[in-house]
């Protein structure tokens, strides 16, 4: 699991954050970033020794500044769903670019079948050629039969 | 991959920058070391009184100020007898 992740998972939660120079910030996490930068509101702002206290509405501490966080502790099992739900859509994403690269590769196919048709202008090739234009939409294994084609004009 | 992987889900020791000493299970780490630990303590250590643990629950550690990750050996740290260990407190990293 990834820090990042887990803040973003603590979203309008509370929290207590503790910056480099000592001071804490207790409020509400609004919005953070990849760079750790968050957006607190109603926030109590506590001095390094502990003795002096500042409200405030809202604040923005970069995310450089920051010490550590503290979380409330049901936060980390919010985050498990969101990451298998991530994983789960990646997959989905694999599955969908190996199916788009698959076209890619049956409209390559198709334009360098194209280009044979060119390249044979007049001669037999042509005719095979143009019925290879109809297919582009066919799946991936008209898209290698069309590759053989090619080869076999290429011969 | 990183040596941090093999210590996921395990008791681990993070020494900070201004040298304090959390303990606790890390759950997750990214590419600047910024670490999640759950159940985490803090350990005080003193000269004068045995060593106190502070219970602190769910923290994400930034990476800027962490010097040390180790693995705790769970088994002898339940044999620890805390309250009667003294030591030194560490001072900050001095840059």
């Amino acid at each position: 699991m990834l820090p990042l992740s887990l803040l973003k998972t603590a979203q309008s939660h509370p929290m207590l954050v503790e910056l480099k120079n000592g001071e804490t910030y207790n409020g509400h996490l609004v919005s953070c970033d990849s760079w750790m930068n968050i957006n607190l509101r109603d926030v109590i702002c506590t001095s390094k020794d502990g003795d002096r206290f500042w409200r405030m509405p809202e604040c923005y501490i970069r995310g450089s500044t920051i010490k550590y966080l503290r979380i409330p502790d049901e936060v980390i099992d919010m985050v498990k769903e969101d990451a298998q739900a991530k994983s789960r859509n990646r997959g989905e994403m694999n599955k969908n670019r190996g199916g788009n690269s698959q076209q890619n590769q049956n409209q390559r196919a198709v334009r360098s079948g194209n280009r044979n048709n060119f390249n044979n202008r007049g001669g037999q090739g042509g005719g095979p050629g143009l019925g290879n234009g109809g297919m582009r939409t066919g799946g991936s294994g008209q898209g290698n039969r069309l590759l053989a084609q090619n080869n076999k004009n290429r011969k | 991959m990183s040596g941090l992987e093999s210590y996921i889900n395990h008791t681990v020791s993070i020494i900070t920058a201004d040298g304090r000493n959390f303990i606790g299970t890390l759950k997750g780490f990214d590419q600047t070391i910024n670490i999640i630990i759950d159940e985490c303590h803090e350990r005080v250590f003193s000269t004068t009184a045995g060593t106190e643990q502070i219970v602190l629950g769910l923290h994400i550690i930034r990476g800027d100020n962490i010097a040390v990750i180790g693995l705790i050996d769970e088994a002898i740290d339940a044999r620890l007898d805390l309250p009667n260990i003294r030591g030194e407190p560490l001072g900050p990293v001095v840059h």
